[in-house]
Protein backbone atom coordinates (compact mmCIF):
# COMPACT_ATOMS: atom_id res chain seq x y z
CA UNK A 1 0.00 0.00 0.00
CA UNK A 2 1.16 3.52 -0.69
CA UNK A 3 -0.46 4.82 2.42
CA UNK A 4 2.17 4.95 5.13
CA UNK A 5 2.87 8.58 4.32
CA UNK A 6 -0.34 9.67 5.99
CA UNK A 7 0.04 7.40 8.94
CA UNK A 8 2.22 7.22 12.00
CA UNK A 9 3.82 3.81 11.80
CA UNK A 10 3.78 3.34 15.56
CA UNK A 11 -0.01 3.27 15.90
CA UNK A 12 -2.95 0.99 15.25
CA UNK A 13 -4.29 1.65 11.78
CA UNK A 14 -7.95 0.85 11.11
CA UNK A 15 -8.86 1.20 7.45
CA UNK A 16 -11.99 0.46 5.43
CA UNK A 17 -11.55 -0.80 1.88
CA UNK A 18 -14.53 -0.12 -0.39
CA UNK A 19 -14.77 -2.50 -3.33
CA UNK A 20 -17.41 -3.01 -5.98
CA UNK A 21 -16.12 -6.16 -7.63
CA UNK A 22 -13.62 -8.98 -7.34
CA UNK A 23 -10.85 -7.05 -9.09
CA UNK A 24 -11.14 -4.15 -6.67
CA UNK A 25 -11.26 -6.55 -3.72
CA UNK A 26 -8.09 -8.33 -4.81
CA UNK A 27 -6.48 -5.05 -5.88
CA UNK A 28 -6.91 -3.69 -2.35
CA UNK A 29 -6.14 -6.80 -0.33
CA UNK A 30 -3.42 -8.71 -2.20
CA UNK A 31 -0.75 -5.94 -2.14
CA UNK A 32 -1.56 -5.31 1.55
CA UNK A 33 -1.11 -9.02 2.39
CA UNK A 34 1.96 -9.40 0.20
CA UNK A 35 3.57 -6.30 1.72
CA UNK A 36 3.16 -7.86 5.15
CA UNK A 37 4.48 -11.25 4.10
CA UNK A 38 7.54 -9.77 2.42
CA UNK A 39 8.26 -7.58 5.48
CA UNK A 40 8.10 -10.66 7.68
CA UNK A 41 4.99 -9.43 9.48
CA UNK A 42 2.43 -11.92 10.81
CA UNK A 43 -0.73 -11.67 8.67
CA UNK A 44 -4.18 -12.99 9.61
CA UNK A 45 -7.08 -12.89 7.14
CA UNK A 46 -10.60 -13.46 8.53
CA UNK A 47 -12.89 -13.76 5.53
CA UNK A 48 -15.59 -15.97 4.02
CA UNK A 49 -14.47 -19.36 2.73
CA UNK A 50 -15.09 -18.14 -0.83
CA UNK A 51 -12.89 -15.07 -0.41
CA UNK A 52 -10.17 -17.11 1.30
CA UNK A 53 -10.13 -19.38 -1.74
CA UNK A 54 -9.93 -16.35 -4.02
CA UNK A 55 -7.05 -14.87 -2.02
CA UNK A 56 -5.10 -18.12 -1.87
CA UNK A 57 -5.27 -18.40 -5.63
CA UNK A 58 -4.19 -14.80 -6.15
CA UNK A 59 -1.39 -14.96 -3.59
CA UNK A 60 0.11 -18.17 -4.91
CA UNK A 61 3.29 -19.04 -3.02
CA UNK A 62 2.85 -16.14 -0.55
CA UNK A 63 -0.39 -17.70 0.78
CA UNK A 64 1.72 -20.20 2.71
CA UNK A 65 2.90 -17.44 5.07
CA UNK A 66 -0.62 -16.15 5.78
CA UNK A 67 -2.99 -17.27 8.54
CA UNK A 68 -6.60 -17.66 7.39
CA UNK A 69 -9.75 -17.98 9.49
CA UNK A 70 -13.37 -18.32 8.40
CA UNK A 71 -15.43 -15.28 9.38
CA UNK A 72 -18.55 -17.50 9.40
CA UNK A 73 -17.11 -19.22 12.46
CA UNK A 74 -15.11 -16.45 14.13
CA UNK A 75 -17.66 -13.71 13.55
CA UNK A 76 -21.02 -15.49 13.68
CA UNK A 77 -21.40 -13.53 16.90
CA UNK A 78 -19.49 -10.32 16.11
CA UNK A 79 -18.54 -9.87 19.78
CA UNK A 80 -16.15 -12.81 19.37
CA UNK A 81 -14.06 -11.05 16.71
CA UNK A 82 -12.15 -8.62 18.95
CA UNK A 83 -10.95 -11.45 21.24
CA UNK A 84 -9.72 -13.29 18.12
CA UNK A 85 -7.70 -10.25 17.03
CA UNK A 86 -6.48 -9.86 20.60
CA UNK A 87 -5.25 -13.46 20.54
CA UNK A 88 -3.49 -12.83 17.23
CA UNK A 89 -1.72 -9.74 18.56
CA UNK A 90 -0.82 -11.39 21.87
CA UNK A 91 0.44 -14.52 20.16
CA UNK A 92 3.02 -12.51 18.21
CA UNK A 93 4.59 -10.57 21.04
CA UNK A 94 7.92 -10.34 19.24
CA UNK A 95 6.56 -8.82 16.03
CA UNK A 96 6.99 -5.07 15.70
CA UNK A 97 4.11 -4.85 13.21
CA UNK A 98 1.23 -7.11 12.21
CA UNK A 99 -1.46 -7.02 9.55
CA UNK A 100 -5.03 -8.22 9.49
CA UNK A 101 -7.96 -8.30 7.10
CA UNK A 102 -11.46 -8.70 8.50
CA UNK A 103 -14.81 -8.43 6.71
CA UNK A 104 -17.51 -8.72 9.38
CA UNK A 105 -20.38 -7.21 7.36
CA UNK A 106 -22.09 -8.87 4.42
CA UNK A 107 -25.53 -8.36 2.95
CA UNK A 108 -27.19 -11.37 4.61
CA UNK A 109 -26.48 -10.06 8.10
CA UNK A 110 -29.81 -9.54 9.93
CA UNK A 111 -30.63 -5.99 11.07
CA UNK A 112 -29.69 -6.91 14.66
CA UNK A 113 -26.42 -8.48 13.56
CA UNK A 114 -25.63 -5.45 11.41
CA UNK A 115 -26.07 -3.08 14.36
CA UNK A 116 -23.72 -5.18 16.46
CA UNK A 117 -21.20 -5.53 13.62
CA UNK A 118 -21.14 -1.75 13.29
CA UNK A 119 -20.67 -1.47 17.03
CA UNK A 120 -17.85 -4.02 16.76
CA UNK A 121 -16.11 -1.97 14.07
CA UNK A 122 -16.22 1.08 16.32
CA UNK A 123 -15.06 -0.88 19.38
CA UNK A 124 -11.97 -2.07 17.50
CA UNK A 125 -10.69 1.50 17.94
CA UNK A 126 -11.26 1.27 21.69
CA UNK A 127 -9.65 -2.16 21.92
CA UNK A 128 -6.52 -1.40 19.89
CA UNK A 129 -6.33 2.36 19.33
CA UNK A 130 -3.90 2.97 22.16
CA UNK A 131 -2.02 -0.32 21.91
CA UNK A 132 0.62 -1.88 19.70
CA UNK A 133 1.10 -0.80 16.09
CA UNK A 134 -0.69 -3.00 13.60
CA UNK A 135 -2.87 -2.53 10.55
CA UNK A 136 -6.39 -3.86 10.12
CA UNK A 137 -8.04 -3.57 6.71
CA UNK A 138 -11.82 -4.07 6.57
CA UNK A 139 -13.31 -4.71 3.12
CA UNK A 140 -16.85 -3.42 2.40
CA UNK A 141 -18.80 -4.56 -0.64
CA UNK A 142 -20.32 -1.34 -2.02
CA UNK A 143 -22.33 -3.27 -4.61
CA UNK A 144 -24.44 -5.17 -2.11
CA UNK A 145 -24.38 -3.06 1.08
CA UNK A 146 -26.63 -0.05 1.70
CA UNK A 147 -25.16 3.42 1.40
CA UNK A 148 -25.89 3.94 5.11
CA UNK A 149 -23.62 1.00 5.94
CA UNK A 150 -20.81 2.55 3.89
CA UNK A 151 -21.38 5.89 5.63
CA UNK A 152 -21.09 4.25 9.04
CA UNK A 153 -17.83 2.60 7.93
CA UNK A 154 -16.50 6.11 7.27
CA UNK A 155 -17.32 6.97 10.89
CA UNK A 156 -15.84 3.82 12.44
CA UNK A 157 -12.58 3.79 10.44
CA UNK A 158 -9.83 6.39 10.64
CA UNK A 159 -8.81 5.67 7.06
CA UNK A 160 -10.73 4.68 3.96
CA UNK A 161 -9.63 3.44 0.57
CA UNK A 162 -12.23 4.21 -2.09
CA UNK A 163 -10.64 3.55 -5.43
CA UNK A 164 -6.91 3.30 -5.22
CA UNK A 165 -5.73 5.83 -2.66
CA UNK A 166 -6.13 5.61 1.11
CA UNK A 167 -7.26 8.79 2.83
CA UNK A 168 -8.06 9.94 6.31
CA UNK A 169 -11.81 9.68 6.83
CA UNK A 170 -13.33 13.10 7.49
CA UNK A 171 -16.24 11.40 9.23
CA UNK A 172 -14.16 9.27 11.65
CA UNK A 173 -15.72 9.69 15.09
CA UNK A 174 -12.39 9.41 16.90
CA UNK A 175 -11.10 7.15 19.63
CA UNK A 176 -12.99 8.67 22.53
CA UNK A 177 -16.39 8.52 20.84
CA UNK A 178 -15.82 5.01 19.52
CA UNK A 179 -17.01 3.42 22.76
CA UNK A 180 -20.14 5.51 22.87
CA UNK A 181 -22.75 3.67 20.79
CA UNK A 182 -23.67 1.97 24.02
CA UNK A 183 -26.60 4.28 24.61
CA UNK A 184 -28.60 4.06 21.39
CA UNK A 185 -31.80 2.21 22.32
CA UNK A 186 -32.45 -1.17 20.76
CA UNK A 187 -35.29 -1.48 18.25
CA UNK A 188 -38.79 -2.24 19.52
CA UNK A 189 -39.90 -5.82 19.01
CA UNK A 190 -43.33 -7.35 18.53
CA UNK A 191 -45.59 -8.97 21.09
CA UNK A 192 -43.65 -10.81 23.77
CA UNK A 193 -44.13 -14.51 24.38
CA UNK A 194 -43.56 -14.02 28.11
CA UNK A 195 -42.58 -11.26 30.50
CA UNK A 196 -41.79 -11.83 34.19
CA UNK A 197 -40.29 -9.84 37.03
CA UNK A 198 -37.63 -11.72 38.95
CA UNK A 199 -35.64 -11.38 42.14
CA UNK A 200 -33.11 -13.50 43.99
CA UNK A 201 -35.52 -16.38 44.80
CA UNK A 202 -36.60 -16.72 41.16
CA UNK A 203 -33.44 -17.75 39.31
CA UNK A 204 -34.46 -21.38 38.95
CA UNK A 205 -37.86 -20.31 37.62
CA UNK A 206 -36.16 -17.96 35.14
CA UNK A 207 -33.96 -20.79 33.86
CA UNK A 208 -36.86 -23.19 33.56
CA UNK A 209 -39.03 -20.69 31.70
CA UNK A 210 -36.27 -19.93 29.19
CA UNK A 211 -35.31 -23.56 28.66
CA UNK A 212 -38.91 -24.69 28.24
CA UNK A 213 -39.87 -21.90 25.82
CA UNK A 214 -36.68 -22.34 23.79
CA UNK A 215 -37.15 -26.06 23.55
CA UNK A 216 -40.79 -25.62 22.56
CA UNK A 217 -39.54 -23.28 19.82
CA UNK A 218 -37.47 -26.12 18.42
CA UNK A 219 -34.03 -25.11 19.62
CA UNK A 220 -33.13 -28.58 20.86
CA UNK A 221 -32.29 -29.43 24.46
CA UNK A 222 -28.61 -28.47 24.26
CA UNK A 223 -29.08 -25.06 22.63
CA UNK A 224 -32.06 -24.31 24.87
CA UNK A 225 -29.91 -25.10 27.91
CA UNK A 226 -27.12 -22.86 26.59
CA UNK A 227 -29.57 -19.98 26.31
CA UNK A 228 -30.85 -20.67 29.84
CA UNK A 229 -27.28 -20.61 31.20
CA UNK A 230 -26.61 -17.26 29.53
CA UNK A 231 -29.89 -15.75 30.76
CA UNK A 232 -29.15 -17.04 34.26
CA UNK A 233 -25.78 -15.23 34.30
CA UNK A 234 -27.26 -11.93 33.16
CA UNK A 235 -30.16 -12.25 35.62
CA UNK A 236 -27.63 -13.01 38.36
CA UNK A 237 -25.87 -9.75 37.46
CA UNK A 238 -29.23 -7.97 37.89
CA UNK A 239 -29.63 -9.44 41.35
CA UNK A 240 -26.11 -8.64 42.53
CA UNK A 241 -25.24 -5.47 40.61
CA UNK A 242 -28.44 -4.21 38.99
CA UNK A 243 -30.68 -3.27 41.88
CA UNK A 244 -31.58 -6.72 43.15
CA UNK A 245 -34.17 -7.57 40.53
CA UNK A 246 -35.03 -7.31 36.88
CA UNK A 247 -37.51 -8.07 34.13
CA UNK A 248 -37.13 -10.94 31.69
CA UNK A 249 -38.88 -10.69 28.33
CA UNK A 250 -38.91 -13.50 25.78
CA UNK A 251 -39.74 -13.02 22.09
CA UNK A 252 -40.19 -15.81 19.62
CA UNK A 253 -39.24 -14.61 16.14
CA UNK A 254 -39.07 -16.65 12.94
CA UNK A 255 -35.27 -16.70 13.00
CA UNK A 256 -34.44 -16.62 16.71
CA UNK A 257 -35.51 -16.88 20.32
CA UNK A 258 -34.67 -13.58 22.01
CA UNK A 259 -34.43 -13.04 25.77
CA UNK A 260 -34.05 -9.56 27.23
CA UNK A 261 -33.02 -8.86 30.81
CA UNK A 262 -33.66 -5.31 32.01
CA UNK A 263 -32.50 -3.90 35.35
CA UNK A 264 -31.30 -0.71 37.05
CA UNK A 265 -27.59 -1.44 36.70
CA UNK A 266 -25.15 0.38 34.50
CA UNK A 267 -22.24 -0.74 32.33
CA UNK A 268 -19.63 1.90 31.61
CA UNK A 269 -16.81 -0.13 30.05
CA UNK A 270 -17.39 -0.44 26.33
CA UNK A 271 -15.48 -3.71 26.05
CA UNK A 272 -17.10 -5.25 29.13
CA UNK A 273 -18.49 -8.28 27.27
CA UNK A 274 -15.53 -9.05 24.99
CA UNK A 275 -12.45 -8.93 27.15
CA UNK A 276 -11.15 -12.43 27.79
CA UNK A 277 -11.62 -13.13 31.53
CA UNK A 278 -8.54 -12.52 33.64
CA UNK A 279 -6.67 -15.27 35.46
CA UNK A 280 -8.19 -14.30 38.80
CA UNK A 281 -10.92 -16.70 39.87
CA UNK A 282 -12.95 -13.73 41.06
CA UNK A 283 -12.87 -11.98 37.64
CA UNK A 284 -16.35 -11.58 36.09
CA UNK A 285 -17.28 -14.11 33.44
CA UNK A 286 -21.05 -13.88 32.96
CA UNK A 287 -21.15 -11.53 29.95
CA UNK A 288 -18.18 -13.27 28.36
CA UNK A 289 -19.92 -16.62 28.74
CA UNK A 290 -23.13 -15.23 27.26
CA UNK A 291 -21.21 -14.22 24.13
CA UNK A 292 -19.74 -17.72 23.84
CA UNK A 293 -23.12 -19.43 24.24
CA UNK A 294 -25.36 -17.08 22.23
CA UNK A 295 -25.46 -16.06 18.58
CA UNK A 296 -25.83 -12.38 19.41
CA UNK A 297 -25.67 -10.34 22.61
CA UNK A 298 -26.88 -6.74 22.60
CA UNK A 299 -26.05 -4.55 25.59
CA UNK A 300 -27.34 -1.02 26.09
CA UNK A 301 -26.88 1.11 29.18
CA UNK A 302 -29.40 3.93 29.16
CA UNK A 303 -30.21 6.60 31.73
CA UNK A 304 -32.86 4.48 33.42
CA UNK A 305 -30.97 1.19 33.43
CA UNK A 306 -29.41 -1.54 31.36
CA UNK A 307 -30.88 -4.03 28.91
CA UNK A 308 -29.15 -7.13 27.62
CA UNK A 309 -30.72 -8.99 24.70
CA UNK A 310 -29.58 -12.55 24.03
CA UNK A 311 -30.33 -14.13 20.65
CA UNK A 312 -30.27 -17.84 19.92
CA UNK A 313 -30.96 -18.74 16.31
CA UNK A 314 -33.60 -21.27 15.34
CA UNK A 315 -32.60 -23.68 12.61
CA UNK A 316 -29.18 -23.94 11.06
CA UNK A 317 -26.61 -21.15 11.42
CA UNK A 318 -26.58 -18.60 8.66
CA UNK A 319 -23.61 -18.79 6.32
CA UNK A 320 -21.27 -16.13 4.99
CA UNK A 321 -21.39 -15.46 1.30
CA UNK B 1 -24.49 -34.28 54.37
CA UNK B 2 -25.69 -31.14 52.66
CA UNK B 3 -29.14 -30.27 51.43
CA UNK B 4 -31.03 -27.16 50.39
CA UNK B 5 -34.06 -26.65 48.18
CA UNK B 6 -31.97 -27.04 44.98
CA UNK B 7 -29.13 -29.38 45.87
CA UNK B 8 -28.36 -32.56 47.81
CA UNK B 9 -24.79 -33.71 48.47
CA UNK B 10 -24.16 -37.19 49.85
CA UNK B 11 -21.00 -39.07 50.78
CA UNK B 12 -19.68 -41.84 48.54
CA UNK B 13 -17.31 -44.61 49.60
CA UNK B 14 -15.94 -46.26 46.46
CA UNK B 15 -14.19 -44.02 45.58
CA UNK B 16 -14.24 -41.88 48.71
CA UNK B 17 -15.89 -38.60 47.90
CA UNK B 18 -19.14 -36.76 47.39
CA UNK B 19 -22.12 -37.11 45.08
CA UNK B 20 -23.95 -33.97 43.85
CA UNK B 21 -27.58 -33.98 42.76
CA UNK B 22 -29.45 -30.84 41.76
CA UNK B 23 -28.46 -27.29 40.94
CA UNK B 24 -25.86 -24.76 42.10
CA UNK B 25 -26.42 -21.07 41.40
CA UNK B 26 -25.73 -17.80 43.19
CA UNK B 27 -28.40 -18.62 45.78
CA UNK B 28 -26.43 -21.56 47.22
CA UNK B 29 -22.89 -21.30 45.83
CA UNK B 30 -21.57 -19.67 49.00
CA UNK B 31 -23.19 -22.28 51.26
CA UNK B 32 -21.82 -25.10 49.09
CA UNK B 33 -18.31 -23.60 49.27
CA UNK B 34 -18.54 -23.30 53.06
CA UNK B 35 -19.76 -26.87 53.35
CA UNK B 36 -16.96 -28.19 51.14
CA UNK B 37 -14.25 -26.17 52.90
CA UNK B 38 -15.29 -27.60 56.23
CA UNK B 39 -15.90 -31.11 55.02
CA UNK B 40 -12.87 -31.75 52.81
CA UNK B 41 -10.08 -32.17 55.34
CA UNK B 42 -7.01 -34.21 54.53
CA UNK B 43 -4.59 -34.16 51.64
CA UNK B 44 -5.92 -36.90 49.37
CA UNK B 45 -7.56 -36.37 46.02
CA UNK B 46 -11.31 -36.14 46.48
CA UNK B 47 -13.72 -37.62 43.96
CA UNK B 48 -16.89 -35.69 43.18
CA UNK B 49 -19.65 -37.47 41.30
CA UNK B 50 -21.20 -34.64 39.24
CA UNK B 51 -23.42 -36.76 37.00
CA UNK B 52 -26.52 -35.59 38.86
CA UNK B 53 -25.61 -31.92 38.75
CA UNK B 54 -28.20 -30.60 36.34
CA UNK B 55 -27.09 -26.97 36.54
CA UNK B 56 -24.07 -25.04 37.80
CA UNK B 57 -23.55 -21.34 37.12
CA UNK B 58 -20.32 -19.34 37.08
CA UNK B 59 -20.54 -18.62 40.81
CA UNK B 60 -20.90 -22.34 41.50
CA UNK B 61 -17.84 -23.23 39.43
CA UNK B 62 -15.99 -20.39 41.13
CA UNK B 63 -16.84 -21.90 44.53
CA UNK B 64 -15.49 -25.31 43.49
CA UNK B 65 -12.27 -23.73 42.23
CA UNK B 66 -11.80 -21.67 45.39
CA UNK B 67 -12.25 -24.76 47.54
CA UNK B 68 -9.87 -26.76 45.34
CA UNK B 69 -7.22 -24.07 45.43
CA UNK B 70 -7.50 -23.55 49.19
CA UNK B 71 -6.53 -27.14 49.94
CA UNK B 72 -2.87 -27.57 50.79
CA UNK B 73 -2.62 -30.78 48.83
CA UNK B 74 -4.87 -33.07 46.84
CA UNK B 75 -7.13 -32.24 43.93
CA UNK B 76 -10.85 -32.21 43.32
CA UNK B 77 -11.62 -34.78 40.61
CA UNK B 78 -14.95 -34.22 38.82
CA UNK B 79 -16.52 -37.43 37.51
CA UNK B 80 -19.44 -37.55 35.10
CA UNK B 81 -19.61 -33.80 34.60
CA UNK B 82 -22.46 -33.20 32.09
CA UNK B 83 -21.29 -32.12 28.62
CA UNK B 84 -22.88 -28.71 28.90
CA UNK B 85 -20.96 -27.94 32.09
CA UNK B 86 -17.74 -29.10 30.44
CA UNK B 87 -18.52 -26.67 27.63
CA UNK B 88 -19.00 -23.89 30.19
CA UNK B 89 -15.65 -24.69 31.84
CA UNK B 90 -13.91 -24.38 28.46
CA UNK B 91 -15.76 -21.18 27.49
CA UNK B 92 -14.91 -19.48 30.77
CA UNK B 93 -11.22 -20.34 30.50
CA UNK B 94 -11.47 -22.73 33.43
CA UNK B 95 -10.56 -25.96 31.68
CA UNK B 96 -7.18 -27.49 32.56
CA UNK B 97 -6.90 -26.17 36.10
CA UNK B 98 -4.28 -27.92 38.25
CA UNK B 99 -6.50 -28.41 41.31
CA UNK B 100 -9.87 -29.04 39.64
CA UNK B 101 -9.69 -31.87 37.16
CA UNK B 102 -12.44 -33.14 34.85
CA UNK B 103 -12.22 -36.92 34.63
CA UNK B 104 -13.64 -38.20 31.37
Amino acid sequence: MSTTDIHHADQFRHEALFYANEDQFLGGTVPFIRGGVRAGEPVLVVESAAKIGMLRAALGHDAGAVLFADMAGVGANPARIIPAWQDFVNHHQGATRLRGIGEPIWKERTPDELIECQRHESLLNVAFGRGRPWSLLCPYDTETLDAAVIDEARRSHEFVTDGSQAQSSDLFRGLDASGAPFDVPLPERGTALARIRFGAPDLAAVRNLVANQAEAAGLGAMRAAELAIAVNEIATNSIHHGGGRGILTIWLEPSAVICEIGDHGHFDRALVDRERPGKSVAAPRGLWLANQLCDLVQIRSLRDGTVVRLHKRRGTPQGVN
Amino acid sequence: MYADSHLVVTRTHEPAGLCFAGEIDSSNARAVADFLSNGLAGTDDIHLDMSGLSFCDVSGIRSLIEVAESREQGRLLLHGLPNLLQEVLIATGWANLPHLVVVS
